[in-house]
């Protein structure tokens, strides 16, 4: 496959169609809710493309999001995506190619020099100069410097590459960050959760291929086509919490009856992500709908949040001591006072006693 | 193939009221978009994939605009049905992917969908296929002879 | 740390420490603080101390005849937003979750949209509360600057605690924070300011019908 052809030509030669393009880009387009007619310039754009090189850093991470995003697509529809990319350097799946497969990443980034994509799943250490993980004795944060130079954008897969995730957790033994924090002059998107969605990575990545730029980020640099909203604003559970019907636990009634699950810490209402429409596994489910709290995994610091089934309302710490030492403190204060009053009182009162005594 | 059920399409609230007179709007729209193409040309395509459309809805809108004279099935990148409404310049685009799960789907009001019509680019291929095996046959043939 | 986990984390904190410690303060100094009655015997036919607090407490909250009409939009006003911010705060779910995890206690909420309604009149209430205060001259006579700043900080809570839940203006988990500060400004100035009065009206109203009685005043 030569990488001066387009992916028209690609597809082609394979005797696949441009209906395929098309049909591609009007699920893409649905996806990510672009305005009708768009489908078309999509399906155009991506013929016209060439293969998107993409080099894929995997640092602290679980392998979980790469988990996601290569075994949700069977060989239809959305596994075309596969066939727009040209997935140069993975160092976890090439994890047995040792050097030959870091050569790969050196000439890819050689022959598509401010045009390749790079993708890192995984945060960054930083602290003592990031050797709590290495790849091929290189800290991550030297290769992602190192590879990000002369890249056309960065996306952070995952909340471990976009917000730190885990490793970042308290006490951060190794010093994780985000990979925004380290590539600043750059574009990052961000595509955050514990794993991300695979639609919304492919959508991202057809919409830079197609229309080579960037989609619409929020303020957290997340694309909001799939960012937009929170999972309590589409979650079909709302209506139970809008009539105060919820679950108590996860074996109760109301958890029978489907209620809503915020008094069991959902964390939908602070949460921004498109579980509640895009869903999992080809649509089937999401946490929610299968009885369990979403517990936020797509924002920062999700895993500090004073944990999972802690009411969104309620305070993040335990209080009892403190209050009860207030308390303490507070009447020992108030007798305090009252005490000083009455010996001022008694006082005043013996001298009066004793200047009215005087003047007789 | 038979259609799979509405039920299983991704967008489907699970437990929503069955109508919720969102299919009157979208039927509205039609007739709006149809109107228009057919004084001024102009095609439009309203994506109903992404609409909070409850699955009564969606029968319930199906059901409005029938079935017409047409129906095509695309197998390109998986599985597609296509069919023209009882409306004429109205057309059902439904297009399946993984496990024969309905992955889009839109209302078209045009002469013919896009996604039916020959590509250009597709056609400039064929003719050079073709030209290349008219080349072969009449080799073969002479050979023979 | 985002502005929300700053406002449920150190913020809340903070702000109810300041508060358990300043409102036992002030009920225990009050409580064991010299009683200052009159030095002389009770008249003829007086209430027993007990009767007369008691008369005091429940006697004054309606008003007396001569004072009902003068005094009515106060009187019904006041009324309106004090249940009201009864209701929302000690019956809407999430307000429960958060006395539940302070103090153990349970028990059944409201439907969410019945709370909101509630919300938007007490809200109202405490507008046209703060209206009569500015255009009486009286009123205006005896305003403190503790007045409208307790004011203020009753009001800041059930407006942000709308648009959290309406989620206008900004996003909700910042809507949200906002709600929790505000009321943590409440908890803080509560001990301090005439916010005291929830736990003190009890006191001084027996303690009022406890002289009165001594007199042989009518209650």
């Amino acid at each position: 496959m030569q990488r001066s052809q387009t992916l028209g030509e690609i597809l082609d030669s394979r005797g696949v169609s441009r209906r395929a393009f098309l049909k591609y880009a009007s699920y893409v387009s649905a996806l990510m809710a672009l305005p009708a007619g768009s489908a078309a310039a999509m399906a155009e754009g991506l013929a016209a493309a060439r293969r998107q090189s993409v080099i894929w850093l995997s640092f602290q991470e679980c392998t979980g999001c790469t988990e996601s995003l290569t075994r949700s697509f069977s060989p239809t529809l959305e596994s075309l995506i596969f066939d727009f990319i040209s997935l140069d350097y993975h160092h976890t799946l090439q994890a047995a190619s040792g050097e030959a497969a870091e050569k790969a990443r050196e000439t890819a980034m050689a022959e598509n020099k401010g045009k390749y994509i790079v993708v890192v799943d995984g945060a960054v250490s930083t602290k003592d100069g990031g050797l709590y993980s290495t790849i091929a004795g290189v800290a991550n944060v030297d290769m992602l410097r190192a590879s990000v130079k002369d890249a056309l954008a960065v996306i952070a897969v995952g909340t471990c590459a976009a917000f730190g995730g885990i490793p970042k957790a308290r006490p951060n033994p190794t010093g994780a960050a985000p990979v925004d924090e380290i590539v600043t002059d750059k574009p990052v998107i961000n595509i955050p959760g514990c794993p991300p969605i695979p639609e919304a990575m492919a959508g991202v990545i057809s919409y830079l291929v197609s229309f080579g730029k960037l989609p619409e980020l929020d303020d957290l640099r997340r694309p909001k086509a799939f960012f937009g909203e929170t999972i309590h604003d589409r979650c079909y559970r709302r209506p139970f919490y809008e009539r105060g019907l919820f679950a108590d636990g996860f074996d109760d009634a109301g958890a029978r009856q489907g209620y809503c699950l915020y008094k069991v810490g959902c964390k939908g209402p602070v949460t921004y992500n498109s579980c509640a429409t895009l869903k999992w596994n080809g649509g089937v489910s999401f946490p929610i709908q299968s009885g369990h709290g979403c517990l936020g995994c797509s924002e920062p610091d999700f895993w500090d949040q004073g944990g999972f089934y802690r009411p969104l309302s309620t305070s993040l710490r335990d209080l009892g001591p403190a209050l009860a030492g207030a308390a303490v403190a507070g009447a020992a204060l108030g007798a305090g006072a009252a005490w000083a009053s009455r010996r001022h009182q008694a006082a005043y009162v013996k001298e009066q006693a004793a200047s009215e005594g005087g003047k007789k | 193939m038979t259609l799979a059920p509405a039920s299983s399409h991704p967008h489907a609230p699970r437990e929503a009221p069955a109508l919720t007179g969102m299919a009157d709007a979208v039927l509205a729209e039609v007739a709006a978009r149809l109107e228009d193409y057919a004084e001024t040309g102009r095609a439009a395509t309203i994506e109903l994939t992404a609409m909070p459309l409850t699955t009564e809805d969606r029968a319930e809108l199906e059901a409005w605009l029938g079935r017409g004279e047409v129906a095509v099935t695309i197998e390109s990148a998986g599985h597609s049905e296509i069919w023209e409404t009882r409306f004429s310049g109205v057309w059902f685009v439904r297009h399946f992917g993984e496990g024969d799960r309905i992955a889009t789907e839109s209302i078209e009001i045009a002469d013919a969908p896009l996604i039916v019509r020959s590509h250009p680019a597709d056609m400039r291929a064929a003719a050079r296929r073709l030209a290349a095996l008219c080349a072969d046959q009449s080799t073969r043939t002479r050979r023979d002879a | 740390m985002t502005l929300l986990d700053f406002a449920r984390g150190p913020a809340l904190q903070a702000a109810l420490i300041i508060f358990v410690l300043g409102a036992v303060w002030r009920i225990v100094g009050a409580l064991t603080a010299p009683w200052r009655l009159v030095p002389a015997n009770p008249r003829e036919g007086a209430l027993s101390p007990a009767v007369a607090a008691l008369k005091g407490v429940f006697v004054k909250m309606w008003p007396h005849k001569p004072f009902q009409q003068a005094g009515l939009f106060t009187f019904v006003n006041g009324y309106v937003f004090h249940f009201g911010l009864a209701i929302v705060v000690l019956l809407f779910t999430p307000h429960i979750l958060f006395i539940k995890g302070l103090t153990g206690l349970n028990w059944p909420g409201l439907p969410s949209n019945l709370i909101y309604m509630v919300a938007v009149i007490t809200g109202a209430s405490l507008i046209a509360g703060l209206v009569h205060r500015l255009r009486s001259p009286v009123l205006q006579l005896i305003s403190r600057n503790d007045d409208y700043l307790s004011w203020l900080l009753t009001f800041l809570p059930v407006v942000t605690g709308l648009l959290a839940t309406s989620h206008l203006g900004a996003r909700y988990e910042t809507l949200l924070a906002l709600h929790i500060l505000s009321i943590c400004a409440f908890l803080i100035w509560f001990p301090f300011g005439k916010l005291m009065h929830a736990f003190l009206f009890v006191f001084s109203r027996g303690m009022t019908g406890v002289r009165m009685g001594q007199r042989g005043a009518e209650l």
